[in-house]
C-alpha cells in the first residue's frame, strides 16, 4: 500500500469579493513509507499548500488524498513551518517548545527532559536552552523548530525550507544530521527546498512542480548511493540531475 | 538627559501655580476651590487622623473584589468567544447589547437585586469589568496566530490543552491589557455607586458629603485619594504586565 496517495489533488481559493485563486492543478503522487521525498518549485506556487493539505490542516478542493490509507489528519505529523515564528511558542524557552509535543503524548517529565536536551545538543543549542523563544537568532529558531517535530516521534515528517536561515556550514552539517536520523529511523518524510543542489543531495525522488497553478512537471527518482557525502555533489551524475532540472525552467 | 527628567514635573507644577494664582486672586469662589495649602492641611489631617484609610480600603475592596469576579467570569467566556465560533454567534449580540448600556443605568436594578449592602457594587462593577474582559479576551484569541493552533493540530492536542497551552498565553498580552482598563472602570463604578445609598465607607461617599456640607479641601481630599488609588492599581498592574507576558511585541 502507497503509504500517500494523492490522487488528481486540487485546490482554489476564494477569496470574498475577489477572483479564486486555483492554487493546486490536479496533482497526482505516490509516496512510499521511509522514501525521503523533495519538492522543488517557484514561489507561490502551492508548496506550502500541498503540504497543508498532506498534514490535514487544509482542506482540497477536489480530488482524493489518503495517508496510511486513511484521510489526512490521522498520522503523526511532525512539521516543520516555514514561518517559525509564527508556528513555535514565544512565550515558551527553547528546551520548553521542544517539550511541548512531548507533554501532548504525556511522556514523564524526567525522560522529556532527556529526550529534549539530546536533541538540543545534537544541534549546538544546549547552552541556549534557556533562552526565550524570541531571544533566539533567526537560525536557531529554525533549528530549535526541527527539534520539536523530531520530539513527536513522528509517522511523517514534513518540512517546509526549514533551513532557509542557517548559514552555509551549519545546513551542510544540518543535511548530514537529518540523512543520519533518517537512516536510522527510516521516518518517511517530505522537504521542501529552493536550493537545487540540496533537493537532489538529499532525496529519494523529487518532484519537480510548475508555476502557479502547481503542476508536477517531473518527478525524478535520484539514484545516488547511500550514504550521500557532501563529494558527490561534484560527479558527473549529480551534475546530470541537475541539469535535467535547471532545464525545466529556463524557457518559461 | 537632566532636562528630560524634568519633563514629567513641568506640567504639574504649571498647574500648580494655576491653581494658586486662581485661589489668591479669588478668581475662582472658595467655595468651588480651595487654595493650595487649604487642601494639603485637609489631606494631612485626614491622612494623620487616620480617617481616611477606612474609606480607600473600603473603595479599594470593592475594587478589587468587583474586578476579581470579573476576571474569573470575564476571561474564560471571552476565551470561547474568540475560539468558537457557535460560541461567538450565540453571545456576540448579547454582549454587544449589554456593553451599550451604561452600566451606572443599572445600578438601581442591580439594587434591587442585590440589595444595598457591598454586594450590588461589587456586582456592578464585576458586570462593567467583566464586560471589558470578555470582548478582550475575545480579541485576544482573534489575534493570535493561526499557525500556531494548525501546529498543535497536526500534533493531536486536545481541546483542553490547546485553550490552556495555546490559546490562553496567545491572548494573555490582550487580556493584561483589558485588566487595566477594566481595574479602572471598576474604580470608577464603585466611586460612582458610593456616592448613592447605604453607604458609610467609601471614597465615593465621602467626596458627596462633603459636597453637601461644602468642606471643599475635604472633597479634593478625598477625589485626590481616589485618584492615586487608581493610579497606583494602574501602575502596579503595568509592571506585572511586564513582567508576566515579557513576550508582547516580539
Ligand atoms: N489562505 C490563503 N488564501 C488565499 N490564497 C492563499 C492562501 N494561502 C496561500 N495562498 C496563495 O496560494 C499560492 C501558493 O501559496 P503557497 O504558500 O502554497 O506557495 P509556496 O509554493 O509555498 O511558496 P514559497 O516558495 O514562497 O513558500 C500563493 O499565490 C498564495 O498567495
Ligand atoms: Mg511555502
Amino acid at each position: 500500500m502507497d503509504f500517500i496517495k494523492v490522487d488528481r489533488v486540487g485546490k482554489t481559493f476564494h477569496k470574498q469579493g475577489g477572483q479564486p485563486l486555483c492554487v493546486l492543478d490536479d496533482i497526482s503522487l505516490r509516496i512510499q513509507k521511509g522514501e525521503f521525498v523533495t519538492f522543488f518549485g517557484p514561489n507561490g506556487s502551492g508548496k506550502t499548500t500541498l503540504l497543508n493539505i498532506l498534514a490535514g490542516i487544509e482542506l482540497s478542493t477536489m480530488g482524493m488524498v489518503r495517508v496510511e490509507g486513511k484521510p489526512p489528519g490521522h498520522a503523526k505529523v511532525g512539521f516543520v513551518f516555514q514561518n517559525y515564528n509564527e508556528s513555535m511558542m514565544p512565550w515558551r524557552t527553547a528546551i520548553e517548545n521542544v517539550l511541548f509535543p512531548l507533554e501532548i503524548l504525556h511522556v514523564s517529565s524526567p525522560q522529556a527532559t532527556r529526550i529534549a536536551e539530546n536533541l538540543l545538543k545534537k544541534v549546538g543549542l544546549l547552552e541556549h536552552k534557556e533562552k526565550y523563544f524570541y531571544e533566539l537568532s533567526g537560525g536557531q529558531k529554525q533549528l530549535v523548530a526541527i527539534c520539536r517535530a523530531y520530539a513527536y516521534n513522528p509517522d511523517l515528517l514534513i518540512m517546509d525550507e526549514p533551513f532557509s536561515s542557517l548559514d552555509y556550514s551549519t545546513t551542510r552539517k544540518m543535511e548530514m544530521y537529518l540523512l543520519n536520523i533518517w537512516k536510522e529511523t527510516k521516518k518517511t518524510t517530505l522537504f521542501v527546498s529552493h536550493d537545487v543542489d540540496e533537493a537532489i543531495f538529499l532525496a529519494d525522488k523529487i518532484i519537480v512542480l510548475s508555476r502557479l497553478p502547481a503542476r508536477v512537471k517531473e518527478i525524478i527518482s535520484i539514484n545516488l548511493p547511500r550514504p550521500r557525502k557532501l563529494s558527490m555533489l561534484s560527479t558527473q551524475a549529480f551534475f546530470r540531475i541537475r541539469q535535467k532540472v535547471l532545464r525545466m525552467f529556463e524557457n518559461e | 538627559m537632566n532636562r528630560k527628567r524634568l519633563l514629567p514635573f513641568i506640567v504639574p507644577i504649571s498647574i500648580l501655580l494655576f491653581w494658586s494664582i486662581i485661589t489668591h486672586f479669588h478668581f475662582v469662589s472658595k467655595l468651588f476651590v480651595p487654595t493650595p495649602i487649604e487642601f494639603v492641611s485637609a489631606l494631612l489631617l485626614l491622612v494623620f487622623s487616620g480617617e481616611i484609610i477606612g474609606h480607600v480600603l473600603a473603595t479599594l475592596y470593592r475594587t478589587l473584589a468587583g474586578f476579581l469576579v470579573a476576571c474569573i467570569i470575564g476571561i474564560p467566556i471571552g476565551l470561547l468567544m474568540g475560539y468558537s465560533n457557535r460560541i461567538y454567534s450565540s453571545l456576540e449580540f448579547v454582549v454587544e447589547f449589554f456593553r451599550s448600556i451604561p452600566a451606572t443605568a443599572l445600578f438601581p436594578l442591580f439594587l434591587l437585586v442585590f440589595g444595598i449592602g457591598d454586594e450590588s457594587k461589587i456586582a456592578l462593577s464585576a458586570w462593567s469589568a467583566g464586560l471589558v474582559l470578555i470582548v478582550n479576551a475575545m480579541y485576544g484569541v482573534h489575534l493570535g496566530k493561526e499557525l500556531r493552533l494548525k501546529a498543535a493540530k497536526t500534533m493531536h492536542v486536545s481541546g483542553l490543552d490547546t485553550m490552556t497551552k495555546i490559546i490562553f498565553p496567545e491572548a494573555l498580552p490582550q487580556i493584561f491589557t483589558g485588566m487595566r482598563v477594566a481595574i479602572s472602570l471598576s474604580l470608577i463604578i464603585v466611586v460612582v455607586a458610593e456616592m448613592f445609598v447605604g453607604t458609610t465607607y467609601g471614597l465615593g461617599r465621602q467626596i458627596m458629603d462633603a459636597q453637601l456640607v461644602y468642606r471643599v479641601g475635604e472633597m479634593y481630599s478625598y477625589i485626590f485619594a481616589a485618584g492615586i488609588v487608581g493610579f497606583i492599581l494602574n501602575k502596579g498592574f503595568m509592571q506585572i504586565e511586564h513582567r508576566i507576558v515579557h513576550w508582547k511585541g516580539k
